[in-house]
């Protein structure tokens, strides 16, 4: 998805986890993304490089949509739905 | 495939038929046999360190695995009983790698915000199906008979053959 669509997104949960390293975004994302429903869409923040790659492979594994990155002043937003 | 007495249409749509029911029968076998093989996904982990750097990085490692919903064996060995005596729990420890680097790598822990081993151990534990076996020799050597010798995360007290068929049945086995 493009950057303007994903920031069009209606976002139904914001995990924010700028304030740890790796793997602290991920563990988060893990915990957080339970607590919504099949096709929610989850967004993470982060300021950790890697979680930009991690997160992807982890939705893809466990079934969930990784729909894009949106790189702001110190930090990513991730996007996710849920699978 | 079915063969009827009504023309070879028939019989050819009877064929294409049977053709994608073992095509659905065999994408439901891969995808179960897949659901099997994720559930059942596990990591043995020897832990031989108890020096503070090797056990964040297996803390590190072990969030990894939890996230993944992996079961996770840890076996802790040799040196890495001690940092699991109850005792021991708040010591902040010594490197394995770099000793004379110790202040800066601690400071940079904190400067970053990364859990403590202990923590990341607790929070995995939490995630997944994390079990702590301490091995029996390891124990003894540093004054541990028994499981309340050791810290709340430790689950039992071993022998190595159970570590070796842990190690045999594992999909991924590590040593740190």
């Amino acid at each position: 998805m493009e950057t303007s669509e994903l920031k069009a997104l209606t976002v139904d949960k914001t995990v924010d986890a700028r304030g740890t390293a790796c793997p602290g975004p991920l563990l988060a994302a893990k915990k957080e993304i339970a607590g919504i429903s099949g096709g929610q869409v989850m967004e993470v923040l982060s300021a950790d490089e890697g979680t930009k790659r991690d997160i992807p492979k982890w939705a893809q594994k466990k079934g969930h949509d990784f729909m894009g990155v949106v790189e702001e002043d110190g930090y990513f937003r991730i996007y996710l739905k849920k699978g | 495939m079915n063969i009827t007495s009504e023309g070879p249409l028939k019989s050819r749509l009877c064929h294409e038929n049977e053709k994608i029911k073992c095509s659905i029968l065999k994408y439901q076998l891969f995808t179960n046999k897949n659901k099997i093989i994720m559930a059942q996904q596990k990591m043995t982990l020897a832990l031989f360190s108890g020096s503070v750097d090797k056990l964040t990085a297996a803390g590190v490692i072990l969030s990894g695995a939890a996230a993944d919903d992996m079961d996770v064996d840890i076996y802790v060995l040799l040196m890495g009983a001690r940092a699991f005596k109850k005792e021991n729990i708040e010591e902040k420890g010594t490197l394995a790698e770099l000793p004379h680097l110790q202040d800066e790598f601690f400071a940079s822990l904190e400067r970053l915000k990364v859990n403590t081993w202990i923590q990341f151990f607790k929070d995995a534990k939490e995630l997944t199906n994390v079990k702590i076996h301490i091995c029996g020799l390891a124990g003894k050597i540093w004054g541990g008979e028994k499981l309340e010798d050791f810290n709340e995360l430790a689950d039992d007290i071993c022998g190595i053959g159970e570590y070796i068929t842990s190690a045999q049945e594992a999909d991924v086995h590590l040593f740190i």
